[in-house]
């Protein structure tokens, strides 16, 4: 399979996050808000400059595991 | 910068530990099993609902397991599980997250429940893990945590120590060290949390073979992760010694040995002001003695007491 610019198009359909998990997460690191990127499945901590993935339905909010915010992103 | 205390723990360590514990077959849950049954019990007792629970370290689902089979499950409605290990946490989605106890992604004064078991004896700072689960607790808010302490894996621990001095001559800690179990109450103190109790609860386990014990320990991710105990593994010739050394001196008449866990579990609350609260010293408006329908007595300077 190739990879393709809109990952819902290769990949099943994320799994929804149940909001009341959504709600009451923060960023590990600063603490601060999150965003929820739904084209990209990711959690945005804006503070921290990281994004955090969600897999099948569970966010990973290891600083770890998240990818760092690109030079001019969000 | 704040002085970071030497981690005693490798973190990094302990995760792989607990995906490969994750990726077979028949993880080692029994003990976890009985902290969940015993966490319900808990729940039952106190004539409180919460709506909004978490679960710091899900491992194999014991307490949600315990929690759905049983009466304990109505005093929640909704049960968060997070795990350092991402094959811990999906099962459990959409609650489901992957998050370290040590630096928890939930926002302050916003879960009802805390509930942990046999997780936090991996923290390199327990103090610090214990106030940001009040933190993440609202007011009035209950935790209730149980972790190894004290004398768990004693015999392993001496036996270890032993046959490692006898045949290289020098020994390092095989068995990682447990906090002791009453201390947790002022730990739990020290992190905010107020009215804490401490329960200690020994069991012992009988294995066939020393070797048994350790695949066990294995099958629960719950080797040690000391931090510089990667770098020397375990010889062939001291483990032999150390299983025949507790044969020797741990086992029972019919040839099983024995291995003891010490779980301790502690519960605390998030401060409120209508919890009950101590009076200043001095301030009492009643006098002891005429509450019990005696005389009083006075202590002399020496100490003793004074016959009126």
């Amino acid at each position: 399979m190739t990879a393709d610019k809109d990952p819902a198009m290769t990949s099943p359909p994320p799994t929804a996050v149940d909001p009341r998990l959504l709600e009451i997460l923060v960023c590990p690191v600063t603490r601060g808000p999150l965003e929820y990127d739904r084209t990209r499945n990711e959690l945005i901590s804006r503070s921290a400059r990281l994004a955090y993935p969600i897999r099948d339905g569970a966010p990973v909010m290891l600083p770890d595991e998240a990818r760092p915010l690109e030079e001019g992103e969000a | 910068m704040p002085a970071t205390p030497p981690a005693l723990f490798d973190q990094s360590l302990l995760r792989r530990r607990l995906e490969r514990a994750a990726r077979r077959d028949g993880f080692a849950g029994f003990l976890r099993d009985r902290a969940a049954d015993d966490a319900c019990d808990r729940l039952l007792t106190i004539l409180r609902h919460f709506p909004l629970a978490v679960e710091l370290g899900c491992r194999d689902r014991a307490l949600i397991r315990a929690l759905s089979s049983g009466p304990a499950g109505a005093s929640i409605r909704t049960l968060i599980e997070l795990d350092l290990v991402e094959a811990f946490a999906r099962p459990a989605a959409p609650l489901g997250l992957v998050g370290d106890p040590e630096r928890l992604p939930l926002a302050d004064a916003s879960v009802d429940l805390v509930v942990s078991l046999l997780v936090l004896q991996w923290t390199n700072d327990l103090v610090g893990a214990l106030i940001q689960i009040r933190r993440i607790l609202k007011p009035d808010g209950l935790f209730i945590g149980a972790l190894f302490t004290g004398s768990t894996l004693t015999e392993l621990r001496q036996v270890l120590l032993e046959a490692e001095a006898e045949v290289t001559g020098g020994a390092s800690p095989r068995v990682a060290p447990f906090a002791d179990g009453p201390d947790l109450a002022g730990l739990a103190q020290r992190a905010g949390l107020a009215l804490p109790v401490v329960d200690i609860d020994r069991i012992t386990v009988r294995y066939d073979h020393p070797l048994r014990l350790m695949a066990d320990l294995r099958a629960m991710g719950e080797t040690s992760v000391l931090r510089d105990h990667a770098r020397r593994p375990l010889r062939r010739d001291v483990l032999a010694r150390a299983c025949q050394l507790y044969a020797e001196r741990f086992s029972d008449p019919d040839g099983r040995i024995r291995a003891t866990f010490e779980i301790s579990t502690l519960t605390g609350w998030a401060p409120h002001p209508d919890q009950q609260q101590p009076l200043r010293p001095g301030s009492a408006r009643t006098r002891l003695a005429d509450a019990l329908g005696v005389q009083e007595q006075t202590l002399r300077p020496d100490g003793s007491e004074t016959v009126p």
